[in-house]
């Protein structure tokens, strides 16, 4: 599982993760809202090891975080992908760099569970919708059998429907794979509808670590508060009579 | 007065993205132009603008995010000056204090260029820009999914606040049923470039027809809160 | 804004230090010696090693090379740049000589090849793509294509020979300059247009002129305030770079029309190893290329504070 022990990290003078923790158990889902500027991004830089943090530890199952493999699915879905090349070369880029064997059942079952044609992947990312590139972004993340997928801000850049649709293949595949998702969002809806837990991010610290169900319908907190009471303006949630 | 444009449509590289489409406000309409990425309700919502403008009338309209309003090169006095000159009003015509309280736009330095306000004042301010000739109507394009849920949630309700007392008609652009069920009374739906359902924000919610608007009113919020 | 501007002076300095000492190293190190160059260049056949060694002592190449530099750098500061190996005279006089007829002429060069490319960028932008744009194109390519020497030489054949209007050769009379600022100017033009005309296009590509165009701003303030200064940054760049080659001097075209100039000087200083005069060019050569610069690091934050990381 993966373990953040009092992080804190420094960007430039300021502190952008002030003595974070928590902890995400294998096959589960967490996930960190706020609002932009709270440190959300730093986070996913640190787990990937590509911040070092300041003080604390980031481990998964006792060992450094990158010998699980873990794997990053990012907001805009085109520019995700190298525009000149078909979707397939950036699809197996990583594996092949690691000399990795992935089986043709594989790529079809997970193709068939994100909803791709495999033809697909011989388009290059102008070709196909946002939706789709997406869902291929997906793919590559998952392709090697990570322990660990990092998603930011997954769905934000798709269309209401697409993200409902989006949200439910990816909470299918997990069942399936098993991977630990931990999904950095502002959408709210989202995170209620589908993580095990919901971390808040402010200024750079956890502000609170609850259950959907506690978040949604008692926040602990004044800002988780004005948090879920956006969330319902916006239509994201509804508070049923 | 109605606002009526006739037969707007567009076609691209040979292919039509918005088929022949008529639309009609009356003021203080609040209506919703929803639909799924691609359907064409963007393309209506600048073929309307741009034909009632040549038509005469005070139409303005707010883009999605401030990068696509303002010009990083430019003070915000000279964005809000150059607005007025457009409207052909005289510097410090337009009642800049009431708009901006009535927007909380505080503490922005005028002299100052876009990118040194945050983002959610940036998206208020070009509110203000629009609302600033008294409007007949005013068209957003999704003017809140550039901004965080807390920001987005409060430019909403003050520019439903705004617009209570007055006469503008506000069309809301948005692939988000359910925003536009908080802040519209009707709704057209779009779907490959044309209109396919046009009703009450109801009876769409309740009884959706077409199958477009059936998807919407089924994935429009992510669920209902016990609360 | 105060501190940027000193902060690019600093740098503009520090470059200033660095060029003196590298070419300052580079000559003294060339290959060959340089003592038997300058005697050869002064006293032709008659040189033997007596006088080689009386021109090297004279010359000052008898110290090692910090005393030199030394000797030659203090001087420097107070824009003295000492006395010429071959003819013995003062190379400043000589130096002001070459600049005065060679920075007027490249002024001419780029104030007609500036002018030259903005119209055509100014036509081929009417319409991106229709007849009158390929044309632009097409003639910039061509001038892109032309070399100056063949150029120099067509525009002598057509203006002094057939037509009898202009003078060819010397540069007595403002008169003269025509011909040589016509073919530098329309080099110019040639890589200029193209920058103009893409930088045009892109500033009109700009996301958030739609907006304002629904505002009511008319075409003519958006082109004035909106496409105009983002277009700008890349232009300035670029015609300052072309400044600056022109100011030092074109050997190609004094050549062709037998003027006098800072290139030529050079060329004749270089064949002779004239230590002081080689110097005193590239010198100056640095002065202008940084203080170009540093006008362009200025007036880009002018147009745009946050190239530099400034506030609003």
């Amino acid at each position: 599982m993966l373990k953040v022990d009092h992080v804190s990290v420094k960007r430039g003078a300021s502190v952008a993760l002030k003595d974070v923790s928590f902890s995400l158990a294998a096959g589960k889902t967490l996930a960190v809202v706020g609002e932009s500027g709270a440190g959300k991004s730093t986070l996913i830089s640190a787990i990937l090891g590509l911040l070092k943090p300041a003080q604390g530890s980031i481990t998964w199952a006792g060992a450094p975080v990158r010998l699980c493999r873990p794997a990053l699915v990012m907001q805009e879905p085109r520019s995700a992908f190298n525009p000149t090349l078909p979707l397939r070369h950036s699809v197996f880029e990583a594996v092949k760099a690691r000399k990795l064997h992935v089986g043709d059942a594989r790529l079809d079952r997970l193709c068939k569970g994100l909803e791709l044609e495999r033809d697909l992947l011989d388009r290059r990312p102008a070709a196909v919708s946002i939706g789709q590139a997406q869902r291929v972004g997906i793919l590559r993340a998952l392709i090697a059998a990570p322990s660990l997928v990092l998603f930011d801000e997954p769905l934000s850049a798709l269309d209401a429907v697409t993200q409902k649709h989006t949200a439910k293949l990816i909470a299918q595949l997990q069942k399936e794979e098993g991977f630990a998702a931990l999904i950095v969002t502002h959408d709210l809806g989202y995170a209620v509808a589908h993580a095990d837990e919901i971390a808040v991010l402010k200024s750079g610290q956890i502000e609170e670590v609850s259950t959907p169900q506690d978040f949604a319908v008692a926040p602990k907190s004044a800002y988780c508060r004005v948090l879920r009471d956006a969330a319902i303006a916006l239509g994201a949630l509804e508070p049923a009579e | 007065m109605t606002l009526s444009a006739h037969g707007l449509s567009v076609v691209r590289a040979g292919q039509a993205i918005l088929y022949p489409t008529s639309v009609c406000v009356s003021p203080r309409d609040r209506i919703g132009l929803v639909g799924a990425s691609g359907s064409g309700k963007s393309t209506l919502g600048h073929a309307l603008v741009d034909d009632l403008r040549m038509q005469g009338h005070v139409v303005a309209y707010v883009p999605q995010s401030p990068d696509e309003a303002l010009d990083p090169l430019w003070s915000m006095a000279f964005h809000w000056r150059e607005a007025e000159k457009a409207l052909g009003l005289r510097p410090g015509a337009a009642d800049r204090k009431t708009l901006f309280s009535a927007l909380k736009i505080e503490g922005g330095d005028l002299r100052k260029r876009p990118w040194a306000w945050s983002r959610g004042m940036q998206q208020r301010f070009v509110i203000a820009m629009a609302l600033m000739g008294r409007p007949n109507l005013v068209v957003l394009d999704e003017p809140t999914s550039a901004l965080d849920p807390v920001v987005a949630a409060a430019t909403m309700q003050l520019l439903d606040h705004c617009l209570r007392e007055s006469d503008t008609a506000m069309i809301l652009i948005t692939h988000d049923l359910g925003l536009a069920a908080r802040h519209v009374s009707q709704l057209m739906v779009m779907d490959g470039g044309r209109i396919v359902e046009q009703a009450s924000t109801e009876d769409v919610l309740e009884h959706p027809k077409a199958p477009a608007s059936k998807a919407l009113s089924a994935h429009r919020n992510w669920l209902a809160l016990p609360c | 804004m105060i501190s940027s501007v000193f902060d690019l002076v600093l740098r503009a300095l520090i470059v200033l230090a660095g060029t003196a000492l590298a070419t300052f190293a580079l000559l003294w190190h060339a290959p060959g010696d340089p003592a038997l160059s300058i005697a050869l260049a002064r006293f032709d056949t008659l040189v033997t090693d007596e006088v080689i060694e009386m021109v090297r002592e004279e010359a000052g190449l008898n110290i090692g090379f910090w005393p030199a530099f030394r000797a030659w750098i203090g001087p420097l500061l107070w824009f003295d740049f000492g006395n010429s190996s071959v003819t013995g005279r003062e190379v400043l006089p000589d130096l002001l000589v070459a600049v005065s007829y060679t920075f007027p002429l490249a002024f001419a060069g780029l104030a007609f090849g500036v002018a030259v490319a903005l119209l055509l960028a100014f036509v081929a932008t009417k319409r991106p793509g229709g007849w009158m744009d390929r044309v632009a194109v097409g003639v910039a390519s061509l001038g892109a294509a032309i070399p100056a020497y063949w150029l120099g030489l067509l525009l002598i054949l057509l203006f002094a020979v057939h037509l009898a209007w202009l003078p060819a050769m010397g540069a007595r009379t403002p008169a003269h300059a025509i011909l040589p600022a016509l073919t530098l100017g329309l080099g110019v033009a040639a890589s200029l247009t193209r920058i103009i005309r893409s930088s045009i296009l892109e500033a009109r590509a700009q996301p958030f002129l739609p907006a304002i165009r629904r505002r009511g701003v008319p075409s003519s303030a958006i082109g004035r305030d909106h496409v105009a200064p983002h277009a700008a940054v890349p232009v300035i760049t670029l015609v300052g770079l072309e400044m600056a080659f022109l100011l030092e001097g074109a050997v190609m075209v004094e050549i062709i029309f037998g003027r006098p100039g800072l290139g030529t000087f050079l060329v004749t200083a270089i064949e002779a190893r004239d230590f002081p005069q080689v110097q005193a060019v590239v010198v100056l050569t640095a002065l202008l290329f940084v203080t170009i610069n540093l006008v362009i690091d200025v007036i880009y934050r002018v147009i745009d504070p946050r190239i530099g990381g400034q506030d609003a």
